[in-house]
């Protein structure tokens, strides 16, 4: 198994474990029996079943993980299983907001809505890596540590070539993030709309 | 580590990474001329001369896909797949070797299974799909081939494995990362290209919410390390490139938009870094894979079905002025060409010129066989 095999599957694993951690009722159990449970499901995952693991089927579906998605199942399984937040909504707000802008500029142009595609510069592009270095220093002069966190991960991920891709975006986002920040992002303005207008009707 | 020490360590730390991010930007590989294929010039006085025949493929129901390449000895090894029908998940690529002293096929085997493939990907594949080969600048034989691990060819990805021996063992898969979108929709039916750095150009499509052409740039490790759009929208794919010289190539590709159904014509003359928008040839197109090559020292020839509505017909028109003009030279398939496969469809062709300068196509016969043709060049202009 080569090392970009190590790295995805091991991205795919803590998916599943995450979503088992939201999935089931952790919380009433207690500690030890929780972390026990838990740590044995993230063996069962790798196990092979029928010829493939729970973590290899995923693989297939979703291709390797971009380093928001493991971001965001790193903090499910602290929340879930320690109690932990490991950073504040403002964070996960901002960094979700920049994942479903960058979903909305990359897909529909990688897809083939027009002859630019985005996608290409992922490869290796002085103006891409600009653009990147100037909302790392915005996220950072406004104290946005998960932001910055996750690209300089992500960046560090793809110079060391740690997936399959040697494509920059890879590691930055992937559609479940995308589709995650959009959800949010949505969700997040239903609310704000729906605050407005209880506000005017007291 | 006190908050003030920590901010200021985190910048020195984006400027460590950002640091390698450019340096990664002005590695990145620049545009490479193409190598245009040499091959022998046949002379014009040689007797013309025809043979096709089927393949020994007889292990399963349902074939498709031939590609081949031509070994070092200078035989042929075609690979194409096969099972109990397209899509089914019994479907394997095969390979087998044709000689050109004995002019025969030797039985076919089996080179690539799906369950095998995905122990070997390390990831669910539900089916196996187009195969294509070629060769590097180190002369080692790389096939490619589509899989599917969810939906239908929608849901496509390509891997990659090379063969240091002319295909007689064949190193691990690798999967190419092709698209954003969870890696699917990308295809293959072309034949790659050699680039003159040592970099491989393989001609791609997508076919999920659009369908359009790329050209991937792979490295010789047979990663994914650039790639230029060849065509964009809904109605464009399975393009097949063929260079002039180091900065001109032409390529075709099929035609799934709205009628006439024709074949799809595009240009480079910066090799490859810009291409011009897909444009109508007057050759008809029934929504169906073409295949072309630039004989030595002669014309541009395109293998197509000759019709709008079906696959009856599979024809090989000549070009003197690389793409501009055709000529229906000859017709390899058709009504008047007995005897008639079960299914009359003759599809999904492939053409090469080898060392010689013969010349050999290979195509889908009836869905259930693979059908070889070679052919010299006196033959080839003698019709029409």
């Amino acid at each position: 198994m080569s090392a970009t095999d190590i790295f995805g599957l091991g991205g795919c694993g803590l998916l599943y474990v995450a979503l088992a951690a939201v999935l089931f009722p952790l919380r009433r159990l207690s500690a030890g029996v929780r972390y026990a449970v838990m740590m044995a499901f993230a063996v069962a995952v790798f196990i092979p079943i029928g010829g493939l693991s729970l973590a290899e089927s995923m693989r297939g579906t979703t291709g390797d993980l971009s380093v928001p998605t493991l971001a965001l199942a790193a903090s499910a399984c602290a929340s879930r299983i320690a109690g932990r937040t490991l950073f504040q909504p403002r964070e996960w707000s901002a960094l979700l907001g920049a994942v479903a802008a960058a979903g909305l500029f990359l897909y529909p142009f990688a897809l083939g809505l027009t002859p630019f595609d985005p996608y290409a510069l992922g490869y290796g592009s002085a103006a891409l890596t600009t653009v990147l270095l100037f909302a790392t220093l915005a996220a950072w002069r406004a104290g946005l540590n998960l932001a910055v966190l996750v690209v300089v991960v992500a960046a560090a991920a793809y110079l060391a070539g740690a997936y399959e891709s040697r494509n920059l975006w890879d590691y930055l986002i992937d559609p479940l993030a995308a589709l995650y920040g959009l959800g949010r992002w949505g969700s997040d303005a239903l609310r704000g709309i729906g605050r407005s207008f209880q506000r005017r009707k007291s | 580590m006190s908050a003030r020490a920590l901010k200021w360590t985190s910048l020195a730390v984006i400027a460590l990474v950002f640091a390698g991010l450019y340096l990664r930007a002005l590695d990145a590989p620049p545009p490479a001329a193409f190598v245009p294929p040499r091959s022998a010039a046949q002379p014009a006085a040689s007797k013309p001369f025809f043979k096709p025949q089927l393949l020994p493929n007889s292990s399963t129901l349902s074939v498709h896909s031939a590609t081949a390449v031509e070994l070092s000895d200078g035989r042929l090894r075609a690979f194409w797949y096969g099972g109990t029908r397209e899509g089914a998940s019994d479907v394997a690529i095969y390979t087998s070797v044709y000689s050109p002293v004995t002019g025969s096929w030797e039985p076919e085997r089996m080179l690539v299974s799906r369950e095998p493939a995905e122990r070997r990907l390390q990831r669910s594949l539900r089916k196996l799909g187009n195969p294509v080969a070629g060769r590097d600048a180190a002369g080692r034989v790389w096939l490619y081939y589509v899989s599917v691990s969810v939906g239908g060819w929608a849901g496509s990805a390509i891997n990659a494995m090379v063969s240091p021996d002319e295909g007689e063992t064949w190193s691990a898969p690798r999967r190419l990362i092709a698209s954003p979108f969870f890696n699917i929709s990308t295809l293959v039916k072309g034949p790659p290209l050699r680039l003159a750095d040592g970099t491989i150009a393989l001609p791609v499509y997508h076919e999920f919410l659009g369908k359009f052409g790329e050209l991937l740039r792979l490295d010789g490790e047979g990663r994914v390390v650039g790639k230029t759009r060849l065509s964009w929208g809904t109605s464009s794919l399975q393009p097949v490139i063929v260079p002039r010289s180091e900065n001109e190539a032409v390529g075709f590709m099929r035609y799934a938009g709205d009628p006439p159904g024709r074949v799809l014509m595009i240009r480079t003359g910066d090799a490859g870094a810009r291409w011009t928008a897909p444009v109508k040839t007057a050759l008809p197109n029934p929504n169906s894979a073409v295949a072309s090559v630039l004989l030595a020292g002669g014309p541009l020839v395109l293998v197509f079905n000759n019709a709008e509505e079906n696959r009856e017909e599979l024809a090989l028109a000549l070009s003197a002025d690389f793409g501009d003009t055709w000529r229906v030279a000859r017709s390899l398939e058709g009504e008047a060409l007995p005897p008639r496969a079960p299914v009359p469809e003759y599809s999904y062709p492939w053409i090469m010129q080898d060392r010689s300068g013969d010349v050999h196509v290979l195509y889908t016969w009836g869905r259930s066989r693979i059908k070889h043709a070679v052919f010299n060049r006196a033959w080839l202009e003698g019709g029409g």
